[in-house]
């Protein structure tokens, strides 16, 4: 791999979770990545991170202390138990449905989001060791409260969606104090700059490079043995994510057209399968890596109906897998991925998706086009080369810049 | 299947233009009422986050419901899988079909009636904003445009006289 800077720096990644394999969300994913490449520059590399696993309970589960994965140090810090989980729950369920919350509530919302003191502590106590600080996704009070330790050396990577969390004060003022912020995709700076009038000299676009593999069906077909045609969807099974959408649009769309296509997944999450669903839907829960990309080459299409994506991480990968996409235009990230790769096809509504599911499956040269520009949109836009430039470059641009002063919420 | 057989002409697809063809067809079979079905109106019960960003979802998203509204209470085919005593279970069915029937066919019928007028009062409400929005926006472009072709401000006079 090429070096992009001279001077070897200290960064500090500080993300809510940390996980060596992919059981973790993209946001987190997106920072271990950035930090192992990080590090592989010639840079001394540490991720600070929380002991929790699992994103329900946020338990400490992992023994608190130092461990070295590769060239990567991560310190494991205890989530404060002390959080009034009630309280956090209540109030975020009024935002989630738009209910206007006063400046105090969305204070005691993140207050008992999932904080560390320990890790505040380990930050405020070593002010000359970290040159810069990358932390995110912007919804967890760990990403907040760092922020406000060394703001003129933080960058936020924020994982942006356009969501009633968005437009809360204390989330305008998280965007307002770092010294710049790093977005995966144009639409989600537009989105930003939209919401938050950031100006364009603090935002730089850098995304997370992705490695090419060769697509091998065999795997999956002989474990699984799915028949198809089958629409693939990989990634965590949730309301936001769109899976409902997906079930109901193909359990209709089996109806309408009497086509016999499957629905299948890969992922975490509770799925809820009509009755007679079973027949013609697979839950395969969570794979191995080299499993989940063997059902992306298997897949004859791979649908993501999430309207909430600041990247899209499993649109890339199926591409690589060289299986075209369908995807929900609601989501701008993945419309204009589709647009600019000339890689897949997208819905606003079932009519849309009905129309454009039988292209895509009465036409296999169509398929292998889409999947072919979407593969070369990956390797031409998404090598790690590219992302790690665009990511020193943010870093070393985005540093100079003063940071506003802070604003507390 | 080896994928990398159809490659070939990836460099020509348009994405775009296979969304607009795509969009023109779904139009045309909107207009004839190809996608007015109830099992749409259902599909679409989990794609409501579609009427805050899209104006056109709105309406056929109406013509679909217009479809659903109506609960079916009326009498239909009693059948029975098992072959064992079939016609002795079909027999017991239809009583018990009959027995319910005599005081749920009330209670359907009536939310039947409900349905259908809180569809029509939406649909009313719809059409009612949808055309205040159109007034409002004739009357908006009526300014701009009165402002543009109007006389122009005081101080250009001044300058015009100046010269």
């Amino acid at each position: 791999m090429k070096k992009h800077t001279s001077r070897p720096q200290h960064f500090a990644f500080v993300c809510p979770r940390f996980s060596d394999q992919t059981t973790v969300g993209g946001a987190e994913t997106l920072l271990r990545r950035l930090a192992e490449h990080t590090a592989a520059n010639g840079h001394q590399v540490t991720i600070l991170t929380t002991c929790a696993r699992d994103h329900f309970t946020w338990r400490n589960e992992i023994p608190p202390g130092e461990k070295k994965f590769g060239q990567v140090h991560v310190v494991f810090f205890p989530v404060d138990e002390n959080r009034n989980v009630e309280t956090f729950l209540r109030i975020q369920d009024r935002i989630s449905r738009n209910i206007p919350v006063c400046d105090a509530e969305e204070k005691a919302w993140i207050n008992n989001s999932v904080n560390s003191p320990a890790l505040y502590e380990h930050l405020r106590s070593r002010p000359d060791i970290y040159d810069v600080i990358v932390t995110g996704p912007y919804l967890f009070g760990v990403t907040h409260a760092v922020s406000r330790i060394y703001p003129a050396r933080t960058l936020l990577l924020p994982c942006l969606h356009d969501e009633p969390f968005a437009y809360l004060k204390i989330t305008r003022a998280l965007f307002q104090r770092t010294a710049g912020i790093l977005f995966n995709s144009r639409p989600e700076m537009e989105l930003a700059q939209r919401i938050y009038g950031v100006s364009d000299q603090r935002c730089r676009v850098v995304g997370m490079g992705l490695d090419p593999f060769t697509p091998d069906p065999e795997p999956f077909r002989k474990r699984f043995r799915v028949p198809t045609p089958f629409v693939l969807y990989s990634g965590r099974r949730e309301p936001l994510k769109g899976t409902p959408l997906l079930i109901a649009y193909l359990q209709t769309f089996r109806e309408r057209t009497s086509r016999n296509v499957h629905l299948v997944f890969t992922g975490s999450g509770p799925l809820d399968i009509p009755p007679g669903g079973t027949t013609w839907i697979t839950d395969c829960g969570v794979l191995p890596e080299n499993l989940k990309r063997s059902a992306m080459a298997a897949a004859t299409v791979f649908c993501h109906p999430s309207t909430l994506e600041s990247l899209g991480i499993v649109v890339l990968e199926a591409w690589l897998a060289q299986t075209p996409v369908l995807v929900n235009a609601g989501s701008a990230v993945l419309r204009e991925h589709c647009r600019n790769a000339n890689g897949g096809l997208w819905f606003r509504f079932y009519p849309e998706f009905e129309e454009a599911l039988l292209r895509l499956l009465d036409d296999p040269h169509l398929r292998s086009a889409l999947a072919a520009a979407g593969r070369s949109y990956v390797e031409s836009r998404f090598s790690w080369d590219e992302i790690m430039r665009r990511f020193f470059d943010g870093v070393a641009d985005l540093l100079q810049q003063p940071a506003l002063p802070e604003v507390r919420p | 299947m080896n994928k990398d057989l159809f490659t070939i002409g990836a460099k020509e697809i348009d994405a775009a233009r296979i969304m607009a063809e795509i969009e023109a067809s779904v139009q045309q079979k909107i207009a004839s009422g190809a996608y007015d079905d109830a099992r749409i109106a259902r599909a679409e019960r989990t794609n409501l986050a579609a009427f805050a960003s899209q104006d056109e979802f709105v309406g056929f998203y109406l013509r679909c419901l217009r479809d659903a509204v109506s609960v079916d209470i009326g009498d239909y085919e009693i059948h029975e899988r098992r072959s064992f005593l079939a016609p002795l279970l079909v027999s017991l069915k239809k009583i018990i079909w009959k027995l319910l029937k005599f005081y749920t066919y009330r209670l359907w019928s009536q939310q039947n009636e409900v349905n259908a007028l809180l569809l029509t009062a939406v649909e009313n409400m719809e059409e009612k904003y949808e055309r205040r929005l159109r007034d409002i926006e004739r009357r908006l472009d009526e300014l701009s445009g009165k402002q543009d072709s109007g006389p122009p401000p005081e101080s250009s006079e001044k300058i015009d006289g100046a010269k």
